[in-house]
């Protein structure tokens, strides 16, 4: 279908502009952080500010629903699952990061800087009631008008998942190798690769 | 200075190269399920940012609802993932994919 008219304007305000340009780098640093960070602890926690950004990202450029769902579902559920699973494996107590860390300290000086300038941008402008809702139609009515399929598959697939993972781990029992059942098992010190039998 | 499709598909790609590297290059499964989200995270992005600033404008709604069908999609992924990234901890005591079990 050709399009008819002319394509939307790029965001030109310079407070959300700045806004879009630190939430972006923001984003893209806090996913490389969360992937070369050896502790698991930290790679989840940069892992949920990825998430919290993409929903600042979507309250710039998306309708609002779109940004409740990021910021509440999404992130949510990604954020306790991952901790539950570091809680039911290697467990948070065993971390090295403690509450008044160096690292704890810089993420929560960036998080308040980020959120000045959210503050800034929502005194300068009329931002976020100028940008987001001024699209036409609203993302609710689309999706039970137009995707109805849609939304019920989606609501199957969470579905399905939460029961699935419900049951896989309500059945499932640890079944770890017995010290004495003749298994090769490794040795945590003996570094990488080397194997042992027991006798 | 203005905010345009060509920042938020260059911040997309990135976050999709991102994903990628985590994907190939790390050995623990919970990191590579953090990749595989950061993909798909970078695809529904890159599908907002076509609604709102590309030729995708004229139903601007339908990227919309597209980035929400692919956020609960990588999520149900990310809880099944998961799970059995937990089994195998169970039974090997480690998230390394590449885990010589004997």
């Amino acid at each position: 279908m050709l399009l008819i008219g002319s394509l939307p304007q790029p965001i030109t305000s310079a407070p959300i502009v700045i806004l879009i340009y630190v939430v972006l780098i923001l984003m893209v640093g806090c996913a490389l952080a969360s992937v070369v960070f050896r502790d698991l602890l930290y790679a989840v926690g940069a892992y949920a500010a990825t998430m919290l950004l993409v929903a600042i990202l979507y309250l710039t450029i998306a309708p609002l629903l779109l940004f409740a769902f990021q910021l509440l579902v999404f992130t949510t559920i990604s954020a306790a699952l991952l901790i539950s699973v570091l809680r039911q494996s290697s467990g948070l107590m065993e971390s090295r990061v403690g509450p008044l860390s160096r690292e704890w300290m810089i993420g929560a000086a960036a998080g308040g800087v980020l959120f000045a300038i959210l503050g800034v941008v929502l005194a300068a402008t009329s931002w976020p009631v100028h940008v987001c809702c001024a699209l036409p139609g609203s993302l609710s009515e689309t999706l039970s008008t137009t995707y109805v399929v849609g939304v019920w598959t989606m609501a199957i697939l969470l579905g399905s998942a939460a029961l699935g993972c419900g049951l896989l781990l309500v059945t499932a029992t640890p079944t770890l190798p017995s010290p004495r059942g003749g298994g090769r098992t490794r040795v945590p010190s003996s570094g990488r690769g080397r194997e042992t039998r027991p006798r | 200075m203005t905010a345009g499709i060509n920042l938020v598909l260059v911040a997309s790609a990135a976050l999709f190269a991102v994903g990628a590297f985590a994907v190939v290059a790390r050995r623990s499964a919970i990191i590579s399920l953090l990749g595989t989200q950061f993909m798909l995270l970078a695809g529904a992005v890159a599908f907002v940012a076509f609604g709102r600033f590309g030729l995708g404008a004229q139903n601007q709604t339908a990227a919309g609802a597209m980035a929400l069908f692919v956020g609960a999609t990588a999520v149900t992924q990310l809880a099944v993932g998961l799970v059995m990234a937990l089994l195998v901890y169970r039974e090997t005591r480690s998230f390394a994919v590449d885990v010589d079990r004997g």
